[in-house]
């Protein structure tokens, strides 16, 4: 089944901001008997935030008057109007309680689903990019990996398999997994592991190649008529407001996942827009053909993530639910892909100094850090469907369950044991 | 050098604190390297501030704002306990020193004694060390400092620690110091020293003067052009923290995973366990180049790969403390390249000190007298990218390489677990893989701080604000 995305940007009713800000307050606290638990019993959604924009504090002295406004953003399987029909009816209430601090939110006596379902699908933006770690797995599926997993785990740990061959073995984890009745679904649901589309990846090449003067000229255009002009991001970590950072390491680090909200705006001039939206499309077709082995841009810790642009394309979103601590996850970006980021972030305002569009920029450690601190924005809800999981971890089970259901060499199978 | 005595004390008098500093600068031991060995002290002395402890000698607001987050705010705040995994019994609440219902800690002493007419003589070095000590403390009150606590850290000869395991044979040497050795443990000076570019190529965030005080001319200018008076230049940061070590439980742990058929320890078997769990043999030998047996005391080896040697884990098992904690050639699937350059961003410089009953553990011996443990050191310039990295990435988080629920077994496991929640260590073997499970906590926090170490300029500079 095919995984979605969706993100609702609602403007917020100027008086009931605080009201809101408590109400998410209150929901997050609450949250694993109460909202958590109807979104756990939904069994369709990944990732769910809600993050209150434009209410106060401008990551970069703004001085455009802007209008508070809610975002909610929601990672799920299936189609949109589904699952917005699943929520709207089954968490119908806290949905209520959230969005009625809104403009235009329907009143009490008309909430019944459908016009809940018709308020978010109306207030709803495009995403400019998507990436999925683990492309094509729903909830369910993640699930009932991870038992089938733990259940061959125990089977392992109940003897020495020092006397076994690799191909024995996986014969006798087989038939012992399909002994079991929960599991009698293997023999029917049969998955696949995406692929790398390298014919797509060569088609992407070509055109790289065939576009690389036009880009080369474009690039130049970038670095000597605006790159030189560009006001950077100067400050070190050290110089970043405390009771900020406070607000958002508040949120940090419970499990071993982590969630990133993060908005800038644009750069005016078309040449900006039109630079970014050309990362968008390199980024969407990597996306497509090459990063569907649970990487982007070769980090390995990312579940969902995507950009957004919107507000006429003069704004910048970037959400992302991660593995591991904020540190890690910048630093993987510096390392793996600070050519991508800074392909992408050089467009927005007050960014790291950057030179030829894709150098600089995220290479200069110690500012790339503090600007996408400093850039970032407090989720004031947050939900994991699966916080115990990396998602190293769900790709691998998928693995486990793939290479169960094939007949294996002993050479394979032994490369099926390391799974484990 | 076998003895010192770490004593944290609070600054009661600033002025006459710095009338001291003023002076005693000259009798630090530096970085200067002493060719006759005749030549070099018996005694040693060095000085590192709190954040409390600079903010009391007199640096302005804006100055003490000027350095990073994590030394503004200490070890304890609820984010950075979180991070660190000091809960339960290792909660701030119940440490001896450094946390909230302790008395805070300005400044650290750190004193060190060598009796030169002996060799590797603890008992010797210990009434050098304090008798020195006697002579600082005598002075304590007529310098403004007033005594809060303090650690007698000791070394063994053989430099093993409580629970048996020789420790610090891996070190990072820092590029243009003089120090030779593998090319793969170089590493740039700003991960280790202010005013110098770290492996990312770029200066680190140092603690620039943002208000003029004291005397300027003592300090250099920022490295990276701002102007600005370099108050971390030369300078580094230091992380303490007391671990107590619970020798017993390890042991016990090993030996129970490894018992004979008639439920008598199988010595061979746990010691090779505790080596696969630790990553190197009790002698120090790395379990990666000899995967059978201890080879015998005393070894320094260090130049090897996981990579190289040991791309499966199936000698030296991923979930290991010192593959994890340094995993050299080998970090996540990247190749050795990217790895190293990847392992050179979370060095760090580590110096522990034993305290308690010197004892060396073994699957026999496992009941030392008294608390034992380790006093922890280490320095970096990026406390959340070096220090914290490693405790909270590579050690606490259960997801290291492709595990699931194995943190670091000797400093990421958790005292208590939640519903349903495994702790287990995984060895990688033929055919398949086994788990040892419920993993213990063998280790409490008992205190610790965050502390500047400055240079001796800025040690001067320090006694003219």
């Amino acid at each position: 089944m095919k995984q979605n995305s969706i993100t609702i940007l609602v403007p917020v009713i100027q008086e009931k901001v605080q009201d809101l800000l408590d109400c998410l307050a209150r929901i997050s606290c609450s949250s694993e008997a109460g909202f958590s638990k109807k979104l756990d019993d939904l069994g369709i959604l990944h990732f769910a935030r809600w993050v209150v924009i434009d209410h106060g504090r401008s990551w970069i002295n703004d001085d455009q008057t802007r209008k508070p406004k809610l975002l909610f953003v929601v990672d799920f399987d299936g189609n949109e109007s589904d699952f917005l029909h699943q929520i709207c009816d089954s968490a119908g209430e806290i949905i209520d309680e959230v969005f009625s601090h809104c403009e235009k939110y329907p009143s009490k006596d008309f909430s019944k689903t459908e016009s809940r379902v018709h308020f978010l699908l109306f207030n709803t933006i495009k995403d400019s990019a998507v990436y999925i770690g683990a492309l094509g797995r729903t909830v369910a599926q993640i699930k009932i990996e991870r038992k089938l997993r733990s259940y061959i785990r125990d089977f392992l740990d109940s003897r020495s398999w020092l006397d076994v061959s690799a191909q024995t073995l996986h014969r006798k984890i087989k038939s012992h997994v399909l002994s079991n009745p929960d599991f009698q679904f293997l023999k029917e649901e049969k998955v696949s592991i995406p692929r790398i589309n390298y014919l797509g990846v060569v088609f992407l090449g070509l055109v790289l190649l065939i576009l690389s003067p036009l880009i080369i000229i474009w690039i130049l255009i970038v670095h000597f008529f605006y790159e030189r002009k560009d006001e950077n991001f100067n400050l070190k970590r050290s110089q970043l407001n405390n009771d900020f950072l406070n607000d958002l390491e508040a949120s940090e680090d419970f499990k071993n996942q982590n969630q990133f909200t993060q908005l800038v705006d644009m750069k005016s001039g078309k040449v900006r827009k039109v630079t970014i939206s050309a990362m968008f499309l390199l980024t969407n077709g990597l996306i497509k053909f090459f990063f569907n082995q649970g990487k982007l841009l070769g980090i390995p810790t990312i579940h969902f993530a995507k950009w957004v642009l919107f507000e006429g394309d003069s704004r910048v979103l970037f959400f992302s639910n991660f593995d591991g601590s904020w540190q890690q996850y910048l630093g993987d970006f510096i390392d793996n892909s600070g050519w991508g980021l800074t392909g992408i972030f050089s467009n927005t305002k007050v960014f790291p100094k950057t030179n030829f569009l894709i150098t600089g920029g995220a290479y200069r450690e110690e500012h790339f850090l503090a600007w996408s601190r400093n850039s970032e924005l407090v989720t004031n809800y947050w939900y994991s469907a699966y916080p115990d999981l990396s998602i190293k971890n769900i790709n691998n089970n998928t693995k486990i369950r793939v290479q169960l259901m094939k007949s294996l060499s002993d050479r394979k199978a032994a490369k099926f044991l390391k799974l484990f | 050098m076998l003895y010192s005595r770490f004593a944290y004390l609070q600054i009661s008098d600033a002025k006459a604190a710095k009338k001291w500093l003023s002076e005693s600068w000259k009798t630090m031991t530096t970085a200067k390297h002493i060719r006759d060995k005749s030549q070099i002290s018996n005694t040693h002395l060095n000085i590192a501030f709190t954040h409390d402890g600079l903010k009391q000698l007199g640096l302005n607001e804006e100055n003490l704002a000027a350095f990073s987050r994590e030394f503004r705010q200490g070890m304890v705040s609820p984010h950075r306990t979180r991070l660190l995994g000091d809960s339960d019994s290792s909660s701030p609440e119940s440490w001896i020193w450094g946390g909230p219902q302790n008395e805070p800690i300005h400044l650290c002493l750190m004193v060190f004694g060598n009796d030169k007419s002996g060799k590797d003589d603890l008992e010797m070095d210990k009434q050098v060390c304090l008798a020195f000590y006697a002579e600082l403390e005598s002075k304590f009150e007529e310098n403004g400092f007033k005594l809060v606590y303090y650690i007698d850290g000791q070394t063994q000869p053989q430099n093993k620690e409580h629970f048996g395991f020789r420790d610090g044979i891996s070190q990072p040497i820092i590029e243009g110091s003089g120090r030779v050795g593998p090319k793969d443990d170089v590493v740039k000076a700003g991960e280790f020293l202010f005013g110098y570019k770290n492996e990312f190529g770029v200066y680190p965030d140092t603690p620039l003067l943002a208000s003029p005080q004291g005397d300027l001319n003592l300090l250099d200018s920022d490295a990276e052009g701002s102007g600005q008076k370099d108050l971390g230049k030369d300078g580094t940061l230091m992380v303490m923290r007391q671990l107590d070590q619970d020798v017993n439980k390890f042991w016990t742990f090993m030996n129970d995973n490894t018992k004979n058929p008639d439920g008598s320890i199988n010595e061979a078997e746990s010691a090779k366990l505790a080596a696969k769990i630790m990553g190197r043999w009790q002698n120090g030998a790395p379990i990666t180049l000899f995967p059978d047996k201890d080879p015998g005391p005393n070894s320094d080896i260090n130049e090897f790969g996981y990579a190289k040697f040991d791309k499966d884990g199936l000698k030296c098992p991923f979930g290991s403390h010192l593959r994890r904690s340094n995993p050299r050639d080998s970090v996540d699937d990247h190749g050795a390249k990217e790895s190293l350059k990847l392992s050179k961003q979370h060095r760090i410089i580590r110096r522990a000190r034993l305290y308690g009953q010197i004892y060396e553990g073994s699957p026999t011996d496992t009941r030392p007298d008294g608390d034992v443990g380790l006093l922890f050191i280490c320095f970096n310039i990026d406390i959340s990218r070096q220090f914290e990295f490693l405790q909270y990435t590579w050690a606490n988080l259960p997801k290291n390489k492709e595990l699931y629920n194995d943190p670091d077994p000797i400093i990421g496991g958790k005292e208590r677990l939640s519903t349903g929640e495994q702790q287990n260590f995984t060895i990688q073997d033929l055919p398949v893989s086994r788990s040892v499970k419920n993993l213990p906590r063998v280790i409490t926090v008992k205190g610790g701080a965050y502390f500047f170490l400055p240079s001796i300029n800025s040690l001067r500079f320090l006694s003219t604000i």
